[in-house]
Protein backbone atom coordinates (compact mmCIF):
# COMPACT_ATOMS: atom_id res chain seq x y z
CA UNK A 1 0.00 0.00 0.00
CA UNK A 2 1.16 3.16 -1.01
CA UNK A 3 2.95 5.43 1.90
CA UNK A 4 1.81 8.77 0.51
CA UNK A 5 -1.41 8.12 1.76
CA UNK A 6 -0.76 7.20 5.39
CA UNK A 7 -1.95 10.02 7.19
CA UNK A 8 -5.28 9.90 4.97
CA UNK A 9 -5.90 6.16 6.04
CA UNK A 10 -5.43 7.24 9.72
CA UNK A 11 -7.67 9.82 9.05
CA UNK A 12 -10.39 7.57 8.36
CA UNK A 13 -10.11 5.18 10.61
CA UNK A 14 -10.15 7.65 13.32
CA UNK A 15 -13.55 8.94 12.19
CA UNK A 16 -15.04 5.60 11.21
CA UNK A 17 -13.70 2.61 13.27
CA UNK A 18 -15.64 2.01 16.67
CA UNK A 19 -19.10 4.22 14.85
CA UNK A 20 -20.03 1.86 11.50
CA UNK A 21 -22.13 -0.15 13.50
CA UNK A 22 -24.15 2.38 14.93
CA UNK A 23 -24.66 3.90 11.21
CA UNK A 24 -25.64 0.52 9.86
CA UNK A 25 -28.09 0.68 12.81
CA UNK A 26 -28.98 4.03 12.37
CA UNK A 27 -28.97 3.80 8.53
CA UNK A 28 -27.39 7.03 8.34
CA UNK A 29 -23.64 8.55 8.30
CA UNK A 30 -23.52 12.17 10.21
CA UNK A 31 -23.66 14.33 7.07
CA UNK A 32 -20.55 17.03 8.97
CA UNK A 33 -18.54 14.08 8.61
CA UNK A 34 -18.98 13.29 4.71
CA UNK A 35 -18.86 17.41 4.41
CA UNK A 36 -15.57 16.92 5.82
CA UNK A 37 -14.36 14.11 4.09
CA UNK A 38 -15.56 15.49 0.69
CA UNK A 39 -13.83 18.87 1.49
CA UNK A 40 -10.61 16.79 1.93
CA UNK A 41 -10.97 15.55 -1.60
CA UNK A 42 -11.00 12.06 -0.14
CA UNK A 43 -14.26 11.09 -1.65
CA UNK A 44 -13.47 11.50 -5.55
CA UNK A 45 -10.03 11.61 -4.69
CA UNK A 46 -9.14 11.02 -8.60
CA UNK A 47 -10.09 14.86 -9.29
CA UNK A 48 -7.16 16.61 -10.41
CA UNK A 49 -5.27 19.11 -8.35
CA UNK A 50 -6.44 22.14 -10.50
CA UNK A 51 -9.91 21.49 -9.22
CA UNK A 52 -8.91 21.45 -5.75
CA UNK A 53 -8.81 17.48 -5.94
CA UNK A 54 -5.96 15.15 -4.72
CA UNK A 55 -5.40 13.88 -8.10
CA UNK A 56 -5.03 9.92 -7.26
CA UNK A 57 -4.34 7.95 -10.03
CA UNK A 58 -6.51 4.46 -9.89
CA UNK A 59 -4.23 2.72 -8.32
CA UNK A 60 -4.09 4.63 -5.46
CA UNK A 61 -7.36 5.42 -4.90
CA UNK A 62 -9.13 2.17 -5.47
CA UNK A 63 -6.34 1.06 -2.00
CA UNK A 64 -7.93 3.72 -0.36
CA UNK A 65 -11.23 2.87 -1.42
CA UNK A 66 -10.72 -0.88 -0.21
CA UNK A 67 -9.78 0.57 2.98
CA UNK A 68 -12.74 2.74 3.31
CA UNK A 69 -15.08 -0.90 2.23
CA UNK A 70 -13.24 -2.68 5.10
CA UNK A 71 -14.37 -0.01 7.80
CA UNK A 72 -18.13 0.37 6.34
CA UNK A 73 -19.55 0.23 3.41
CA UNK A 74 -21.94 2.59 3.45
CA UNK A 75 -19.32 5.00 3.63
CA UNK A 76 -17.50 3.27 0.76
CA UNK A 77 -20.88 3.61 -1.67
CA UNK A 78 -20.96 7.76 -1.10
CA UNK A 79 -17.40 7.24 -1.84
CA UNK A 80 -18.52 5.73 -5.55
CA UNK A 81 -21.46 8.10 -6.05
CA UNK A 82 -19.07 11.01 -5.55
CA UNK A 83 -16.63 9.46 -7.38
CA UNK A 84 -18.72 8.81 -10.37
CA UNK A 85 -20.44 11.77 -10.11
CA UNK A 86 -16.62 13.84 -10.49
CA UNK A 87 -15.62 11.33 -13.23
CA UNK A 88 -18.79 11.41 -15.10
CA UNK A 89 -18.04 15.74 -15.03
CA UNK A 90 -14.90 15.63 -15.71
CA UNK A 91 -15.60 13.46 -18.73
CA UNK A 92 -18.56 14.49 -20.16
CA UNK A 93 -18.12 18.37 -19.34
CA UNK A 94 -17.11 21.24 -20.65
CA UNK A 95 -14.52 23.60 -18.91
CA UNK A 96 -17.15 25.97 -17.30
CA UNK A 97 -18.67 23.01 -15.75
CA UNK A 98 -15.60 20.98 -14.91
CA UNK A 99 -14.27 24.04 -12.96
CA UNK A 100 -17.58 24.93 -11.38
CA UNK A 101 -18.75 21.44 -10.50
CA UNK A 102 -15.75 19.61 -9.81
CA UNK A 103 -15.00 22.82 -6.88
CA UNK A 104 -18.00 22.04 -5.71
CA UNK A 105 -17.23 18.55 -5.05
CA UNK A 106 -13.94 18.62 -3.60
CA UNK A 107 -15.52 21.77 -0.62
CA UNK A 108 -17.67 19.77 0.88
CA UNK A 109 -20.65 19.41 -1.42
CA UNK A 110 -22.11 15.99 -1.93
CA UNK A 111 -23.47 14.07 -5.28
CA UNK A 112 -25.47 11.20 -6.66
CA UNK A 113 -25.75 9.47 -10.13
CA UNK A 114 -28.93 8.61 -11.35
CA UNK A 115 -29.47 5.91 -13.85
CA UNK A 116 -31.74 3.31 -12.65
CA UNK A 117 -35.34 3.66 -13.02
CA UNK A 118 -38.84 1.54 -12.73
CA UNK A 119 -38.16 0.15 -16.04
CA UNK A 120 -34.80 0.43 -16.85
CA UNK A 121 -32.54 -1.02 -14.49
CA UNK A 122 -30.32 -4.19 -16.30
CA UNK A 123 -31.67 -2.43 -20.08
CA UNK A 124 -30.40 0.96 -19.25
CA UNK A 125 -31.54 1.85 -23.09
CA UNK A 126 -35.09 1.59 -21.59
CA UNK A 127 -34.72 4.68 -19.83
CA UNK A 128 -37.92 7.19 -20.27
CA UNK A 129 -36.28 10.30 -17.99
CA UNK A 130 -36.66 13.24 -20.65
CA UNK A 131 -33.98 15.80 -21.28
CA UNK A 132 -35.71 18.79 -23.07
CA UNK A 133 -34.52 21.85 -24.48
CA UNK A 134 -36.69 24.71 -24.36
CA UNK A 135 -35.18 28.32 -25.14
CA UNK A 136 -32.65 29.11 -22.92
CA UNK A 137 -33.08 25.99 -20.54
CA UNK A 138 -33.75 22.30 -20.08
CA UNK A 139 -36.67 20.45 -18.56
CA UNK A 140 -35.91 17.48 -16.99
CA UNK A 141 -39.40 14.72 -16.37
CA UNK A 142 -38.62 11.33 -14.80
CA UNK A 143 -38.27 8.54 -11.71
CA UNK A 144 -35.14 7.67 -10.90
CA UNK A 145 -34.76 4.48 -8.50
CA UNK A 146 -32.78 3.03 -5.53
CA UNK A 147 -30.18 6.55 -6.45
CA UNK A 148 -27.15 5.32 -3.98
CA UNK A 149 -26.31 8.73 -1.63
CA UNK A 150 -28.90 10.84 -2.70
CA UNK A 151 -30.21 11.05 0.64
CA UNK A 152 -27.08 13.23 0.82
CA UNK A 153 -26.68 14.73 -1.82
CA UNK A 154 -26.47 18.74 -3.18
CA UNK A 155 -26.19 17.40 -7.04
CA UNK A 156 -27.52 14.68 -8.96
CA UNK A 157 -25.93 13.69 -12.32
CA UNK A 158 -29.31 12.86 -13.82
CA UNK A 159 -29.00 10.51 -17.06
CA UNK A 160 -31.82 10.95 -19.66
CA UNK A 161 -33.18 10.86 -23.65
CA UNK A 162 -32.01 14.02 -25.21
CA UNK A 163 -33.22 14.90 -28.61
CA UNK A 164 -32.02 11.60 -30.82
CA UNK A 165 -29.80 10.57 -28.43
CA UNK A 166 -28.99 11.34 -24.75
CA UNK A 167 -27.77 13.29 -22.36
CA UNK A 168 -26.36 13.86 -18.80
CA UNK A 169 -27.33 17.48 -16.74
CA UNK A 170 -26.87 18.15 -13.63
CA UNK A 171 -29.98 19.17 -11.17
CA UNK A 172 -29.52 20.73 -7.77
CA UNK A 173 -31.36 18.86 -5.27
CA UNK A 174 -32.93 22.13 -4.32
CA UNK A 175 -34.41 23.23 -7.83
CA UNK A 176 -38.10 23.01 -7.97
CA UNK A 177 -39.57 19.64 -8.84
CA UNK A 178 -37.27 17.52 -7.09
CA UNK A 179 -38.58 14.97 -4.79
CA UNK A 180 -35.97 12.80 -2.40
CA UNK A 181 -37.93 9.84 -0.86
CA UNK A 182 -35.36 8.00 0.93
CA UNK A 183 -35.82 3.94 1.01
CA UNK A 184 -36.38 2.67 4.55
CA UNK A 185 -34.07 -0.68 5.72
CA UNK A 186 -32.73 -1.37 2.72
CA UNK A 187 -30.94 -4.69 3.08
CA UNK A 188 -27.10 -4.07 2.98
CA UNK A 189 -24.90 -0.71 3.04
CA UNK A 190 -27.49 0.89 5.08
CA UNK A 191 -26.36 4.22 6.09
CA UNK A 192 -25.63 4.83 1.99
CA UNK A 193 -28.38 7.09 1.52
CA UNK A 194 -30.71 5.23 -0.83
CA UNK A 195 -33.33 6.99 -2.06
CA UNK A 196 -36.25 7.71 -4.95
CA UNK A 197 -36.03 10.51 -6.69
CA UNK A 198 -38.52 12.24 -8.53
CA UNK A 199 -38.09 14.91 -11.29
CA UNK A 200 -40.98 16.78 -12.05
CA UNK A 201 -40.93 19.56 -14.81
CA UNK A 202 -37.76 20.63 -13.38
CA UNK A 203 -35.93 23.82 -15.25
CA UNK A 204 -32.24 24.83 -15.44
CA UNK A 205 -30.45 26.94 -17.36
CA UNK A 206 -29.20 25.23 -20.48
CA UNK A 207 -25.29 24.74 -19.08
CA UNK A 208 -26.79 21.85 -16.33
CA UNK A 209 -26.60 19.76 -19.51
CA UNK A 210 -22.92 18.51 -19.57
CA UNK A 211 -21.14 18.45 -22.66
CA UNK A 212 -24.45 20.19 -24.55
CA UNK A 213 -25.78 17.21 -24.40
CA UNK A 214 -25.67 14.46 -27.39
CA UNK A 215 -24.53 11.89 -26.05
CA UNK A 216 -24.86 8.12 -27.57
CA UNK A 217 -26.08 6.72 -24.35
CA UNK A 218 -24.24 3.72 -24.54
CA UNK A 219 -20.73 5.96 -24.20
CA UNK A 220 -22.36 8.03 -21.35
CA UNK A 221 -23.27 4.84 -19.39
CA UNK A 222 -20.18 3.17 -19.86
CA UNK A 223 -18.27 5.86 -19.05
CA UNK A 224 -19.39 6.49 -15.65
CA UNK A 225 -20.43 2.61 -14.91
CA UNK A 226 -16.51 2.14 -15.84
CA UNK A 227 -15.44 4.12 -12.64
CA UNK A 228 -18.22 2.71 -10.79
CA UNK A 229 -17.29 -0.80 -11.03
CA UNK A 230 -13.63 -0.16 -10.21
CA UNK A 231 -14.94 2.10 -7.27
CA UNK A 232 -17.31 -1.00 -6.36
CA UNK A 233 -14.72 -3.23 -7.00
CA UNK A 234 -11.91 -2.30 -4.59
CA UNK A 235 -14.51 -1.63 -2.11
CA UNK A 236 -15.23 -5.42 -1.97
CA UNK A 237 -11.63 -5.83 -1.58
CA UNK A 238 -11.97 -3.68 1.49
CA UNK A 239 -15.02 -6.19 2.56
CA UNK A 240 -12.48 -9.14 1.87
CA UNK A 241 -9.96 -7.98 4.20
CA UNK A 242 -12.21 -7.08 7.02
CA UNK A 243 -13.84 -10.54 7.10
CA UNK A 244 -10.78 -12.24 6.66
CA UNK A 245 -9.18 -9.96 9.80
CA UNK A 246 -12.02 -10.65 11.53
CA UNK A 247 -12.19 -14.51 11.02
CA UNK A 248 -8.11 -14.88 11.29
CA UNK A 249 -8.39 -13.08 15.03
CA UNK A 250 -11.56 -14.90 15.63
CA UNK A 251 -10.15 -18.65 15.11
CA UNK A 252 -7.00 -17.73 16.49
CA UNK A 253 -8.16 -16.80 19.67
CA UNK A 254 -11.25 -19.03 20.20
CA UNK A 255 -9.98 -22.78 21.75
CA UNK A 256 -12.92 -25.56 20.94
CA UNK A 257 -12.21 -29.48 22.01
CA UNK A 258 -8.89 -27.82 23.60
CA UNK A 259 -7.58 -26.69 20.55
CA UNK A 260 -7.97 -22.97 18.46
CA UNK A 261 -9.94 -22.69 15.70
CA UNK A 262 -7.07 -22.57 13.32
CA UNK A 263 -5.75 -25.99 14.98
CA UNK A 264 -8.80 -27.45 13.12
CA UNK A 265 -8.36 -28.38 9.50
CA UNK A 266 -12.48 -27.51 8.30
CA UNK A 267 -12.11 -24.06 9.88
CA UNK A 268 -8.65 -23.58 7.90
CA UNK A 269 -10.00 -24.39 5.09
CA UNK A 270 -12.62 -21.09 5.24
CA UNK A 271 -9.19 -19.13 6.21
CA UNK A 272 -7.79 -20.93 3.32
CA UNK A 273 -10.66 -19.83 1.21
CA UNK A 274 -11.54 -16.21 2.36
CA UNK A 275 -7.35 -15.35 2.12
CA UNK A 276 -7.53 -16.69 -1.52
CA UNK A 277 -10.64 -14.95 -2.13
CA UNK A 278 -9.13 -11.43 -0.97
CA UNK A 279 -5.81 -12.44 -3.01
CA UNK A 280 -7.54 -12.71 -6.23
CA UNK A 281 -9.83 -9.82 -5.95
CA UNK A 282 -7.09 -7.71 -5.16
CA UNK A 283 -5.23 -9.28 -7.99
CA UNK A 284 -8.15 -8.42 -10.65
CA UNK A 285 -8.56 -4.63 -8.99
CA UNK A 286 -5.10 -3.87 -9.24
CA UNK A 287 -4.74 -5.59 -13.26
CA UNK A 288 -7.95 -2.95 -13.85
CA UNK A 289 -6.41 0.56 -12.33
CA UNK A 290 -3.52 -0.70 -14.50
CA UNK A 291 -5.23 -0.70 -17.51
CA UNK A 292 -7.12 2.34 -16.09
CA UNK A 293 -3.93 4.70 -15.66
CA UNK A 294 -2.24 3.48 -18.94
CA UNK A 295 -5.22 4.29 -21.22
CA UNK A 296 -5.65 0.47 -22.26
CA UNK A 297 -9.24 -0.05 -24.23
CA UNK A 298 -8.92 -3.00 -22.23
CA UNK A 299 -10.22 -1.16 -19.20
CA UNK A 300 -13.68 -1.58 -20.25
CA UNK A 301 -13.81 -5.38 -19.78
CA UNK A 302 -10.86 -5.14 -16.86
CA UNK A 303 -13.34 -3.29 -14.92
CA UNK A 304 -15.95 -6.01 -15.67
CA UNK A 305 -14.25 -8.54 -14.84
CA UNK A 306 -12.53 -6.80 -11.13
CA UNK A 307 -16.07 -5.86 -10.31
CA UNK A 308 -17.60 -9.47 -11.23
CA UNK A 309 -14.51 -11.62 -9.11
CA UNK A 310 -14.41 -8.90 -6.27
CA UNK A 311 -18.24 -9.34 -5.79
CA UNK A 312 -18.59 -12.55 -5.66
CA UNK A 313 -15.79 -13.23 -3.64
CA UNK A 314 -16.71 -10.88 -1.19
CA UNK A 315 -20.49 -12.76 -1.07
CA UNK A 316 -18.86 -15.90 -0.61
CA UNK A 317 -15.86 -14.90 1.72
CA UNK A 318 -18.48 -12.65 4.44
CA UNK A 319 -20.69 -16.24 4.05
CA UNK A 320 -17.89 -18.00 5.04
CA UNK A 321 -16.53 -15.47 7.53
CA UNK A 322 -20.05 -15.55 9.37
CA UNK A 323 -19.32 -19.11 9.77
CA UNK A 324 -16.64 -19.12 11.06
CA UNK A 325 -16.92 -16.27 13.75
CA UNK A 326 -20.74 -18.30 14.39
CA UNK A 327 -22.21 -16.49 16.99
CA UNK A 328 -19.95 -13.68 17.66
CA UNK A 329 -21.02 -12.05 14.06
CA UNK A 330 -24.42 -12.75 14.47
CA UNK A 331 -26.00 -9.24 15.18
CA UNK A 332 -26.57 -6.56 13.12
CA UNK A 333 -24.05 -3.81 13.01
CA UNK A 334 -20.86 -6.57 13.55
CA UNK A 335 -18.45 -5.64 10.50
CA UNK A 336 -18.63 -9.35 9.45
CA UNK A 337 -22.78 -9.04 9.87
CA UNK A 338 -22.72 -6.19 7.62
CA UNK A 339 -20.27 -7.50 5.42
CA UNK A 340 -22.64 -10.58 4.85
CA UNK A 341 -25.55 -7.97 3.84
CA UNK A 342 -23.53 -5.29 1.88
CA UNK A 343 -21.67 -8.37 -0.18
CA UNK A 344 -24.92 -9.61 -1.65
CA UNK A 345 -25.63 -5.79 -2.52
CA UNK A 346 -22.30 -5.95 -4.55
CA UNK A 347 -23.23 -8.58 -6.72
CA UNK A 348 -26.61 -6.79 -7.31
CA UNK A 349 -25.35 -2.97 -8.27
CA UNK A 350 -23.21 -1.46 -11.10
CA UNK A 351 -23.76 -4.39 -13.68
CA UNK A 352 -25.82 -7.35 -11.80
CA UNK A 353 -23.41 -10.95 -11.70
CA UNK A 354 -25.52 -12.19 -14.68
CA UNK A 355 -24.93 -8.69 -17.00
CA UNK A 356 -21.34 -9.17 -16.03
CA UNK A 357 -21.30 -12.71 -17.20
CA UNK A 358 -22.49 -10.99 -20.08
CA UNK A 359 -20.31 -9.06 -21.16
CA UNK A 360 -17.19 -11.20 -20.22
CA UNK A 361 -18.85 -14.12 -22.57
CA UNK A 362 -19.19 -11.93 -25.17
CA UNK A 363 -15.41 -10.75 -25.07
CA UNK A 364 -14.58 -14.35 -24.44
CA UNK A 365 -16.33 -14.86 -27.66
CA UNK A 366 -15.01 -11.94 -29.92
CA UNK A 367 -11.15 -12.11 -28.21
CA UNK A 368 -10.64 -16.16 -28.42
CA UNK A 369 -11.17 -16.99 -31.78
CA UNK B 1 1.62 25.89 -44.93
CA UNK B 2 3.26 24.36 -41.40
CA UNK B 3 4.79 21.33 -41.07
CA UNK B 4 1.66 20.24 -39.82
CA UNK B 5 -0.47 20.78 -42.69
CA UNK B 6 1.53 19.06 -44.84
CA UNK B 7 1.59 15.92 -42.91
CA UNK B 8 -2.21 15.65 -42.41
CA UNK B 9 -3.13 13.72 -45.04
CA UNK B 10 -0.28 10.95 -44.38
CA UNK B 11 -1.66 11.20 -40.36
CA UNK B 12 -5.34 11.28 -41.37
CA UNK B 13 -4.87 8.13 -43.85
CA UNK B 14 -2.53 6.14 -40.73
CA UNK B 15 -5.45 6.96 -38.27
CA UNK B 16 -8.43 6.14 -40.66
CA UNK B 17 -6.45 2.97 -41.13
CA UNK B 18 -5.80 2.27 -37.19
CA UNK B 19 -9.56 2.69 -36.52
CA UNK B 20 -10.89 0.24 -39.20
CA UNK B 21 -8.06 -2.24 -37.86
CA UNK B 22 -9.44 -1.52 -34.36
CA UNK B 23 -12.98 -1.88 -35.56
CA UNK B 24 -12.76 -4.91 -37.38
CA UNK B 25 -10.45 -6.67 -34.96
CA UNK B 26 -13.42 -6.50 -32.48
CA UNK B 27 -16.64 -6.59 -34.71
CA UNK B 28 -14.94 -9.61 -36.81
CA UNK B 29 -16.60 -7.57 -39.64
CA UNK B 30 -15.21 -5.18 -42.34
CA UNK B 31 -16.13 -1.31 -41.92
CA UNK B 32 -16.76 1.24 -44.06
CA UNK B 33 -14.83 4.54 -43.49
CA UNK B 34 -18.50 6.23 -44.43
CA UNK B 35 -20.44 2.99 -42.21
CA UNK B 36 -22.64 4.63 -39.47
CA UNK B 37 -21.28 1.74 -36.51
CA UNK B 38 -23.47 3.37 -33.96
CA UNK B 39 -26.93 3.17 -36.34
CA UNK B 40 -26.22 -0.62 -37.50
CA UNK B 41 -25.73 -1.24 -34.31
CA UNK B 42 -21.94 -2.82 -34.44
CA UNK B 43 -20.89 0.10 -31.34
CA UNK B 44 -21.98 -1.86 -27.56
CA UNK B 45 -21.68 -0.41 -24.77
CA UNK B 46 -18.39 -1.72 -24.16
CA UNK B 47 -16.77 -1.08 -27.73
CA UNK B 48 -17.95 2.91 -27.17
CA UNK B 49 -15.48 3.59 -25.05
CA UNK B 50 -12.70 1.19 -25.65
CA UNK B 51 -12.70 3.51 -29.18
CA UNK B 52 -12.75 6.65 -27.16
CA UNK B 53 -9.54 5.57 -24.84
CA UNK B 54 -7.95 3.63 -27.81
CA UNK B 55 -8.01 7.35 -29.53
CA UNK B 56 -6.90 8.69 -26.27
CA UNK B 57 -4.02 6.39 -25.90
CA UNK B 58 -2.92 6.13 -28.97
CA UNK B 59 -2.36 9.89 -30.38
CA UNK B 60 -2.05 11.30 -27.13
CA UNK B 61 -5.28 13.25 -26.79
CA UNK B 62 -8.22 14.00 -24.65
CA UNK B 63 -11.69 13.49 -26.40
CA UNK B 64 -14.53 14.93 -23.23
CA UNK B 65 -17.30 16.97 -23.09
CA UNK B 66 -19.06 18.46 -26.32
CA UNK B 67 -16.56 16.37 -28.34
CA UNK B 68 -17.72 13.19 -27.48
CA UNK B 69 -21.11 14.30 -28.75
CA UNK B 70 -22.37 11.33 -31.15
CA UNK B 71 -21.96 13.08 -34.02
CA UNK B 72 -18.09 12.68 -34.14
CA UNK B 73 -18.62 8.79 -33.38
CA UNK B 74 -20.57 7.82 -36.00
CA UNK B 75 -18.37 7.30 -39.09
CA UNK B 76 -14.63 6.14 -38.67
CA UNK B 77 -14.15 9.13 -41.36
CA UNK B 78 -15.93 11.93 -38.39
CA UNK B 79 -13.64 9.86 -35.47
CA UNK B 80 -10.51 10.53 -38.31
CA UNK B 81 -11.56 14.53 -38.17
CA UNK B 82 -11.57 14.77 -34.80
CA UNK B 83 -8.49 13.05 -33.93
CA UNK B 84 -7.00 15.36 -36.01
CA UNK B 85 -8.26 18.53 -34.42
CA UNK B 86 -7.94 17.61 -31.30
CA UNK B 87 -4.17 16.22 -32.42
CA UNK B 88 -3.39 19.91 -34.11
CA UNK B 89 -5.02 21.51 -31.10
CA UNK B 90 -2.64 19.51 -28.73
CA UNK B 91 0.19 20.51 -30.47
CA UNK B 92 -0.22 23.90 -31.11
CA UNK B 93 -0.65 24.07 -26.98
CA UNK B 94 2.12 22.34 -26.06
CA UNK B 95 4.27 24.35 -28.98
CA UNK B 96 3.26 27.67 -26.95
Amino acid sequence: MPDQLADERALITGLVDGNAGRWDLDGLIPEDLLRDLGARGLLCAQVKPSYGGLGLDSATNGELTAHTGSLCSSLRSVQTSQGMAAWAISRLGDADQRRTHLRALTSGQLAAVAFSEQDAGSDLSAMSTRIQRSGDSVVVDGAKKWITAARYADLLVVFGQYEDSAAAVVVPRSAPGVTVDVIADPLGCRAAGHANVRLDSVRLPAASLLGGGGHPLSLLVTTALTYGRMSVAWGCVGILRACLRAAVRHASSRKQFGTPLTGHQLVARHLADLFVAEQGATRACEHASRCWDSKSPEVATAAVLAKYVSSRNAATAAASAVQVLASAAAQDGHVVARAYRDAKLMEIIEGSTEICQLVLAEHAVTTTL
Amino acid sequence: MTINEAATPALAAQIQAGLLAFLEAKTKQVVAPGQDIFGTGLATSMFALELVVHLEGTYGIEIAGPDLRLEHFRTVEKMTALTLRLKAEAESTDSA
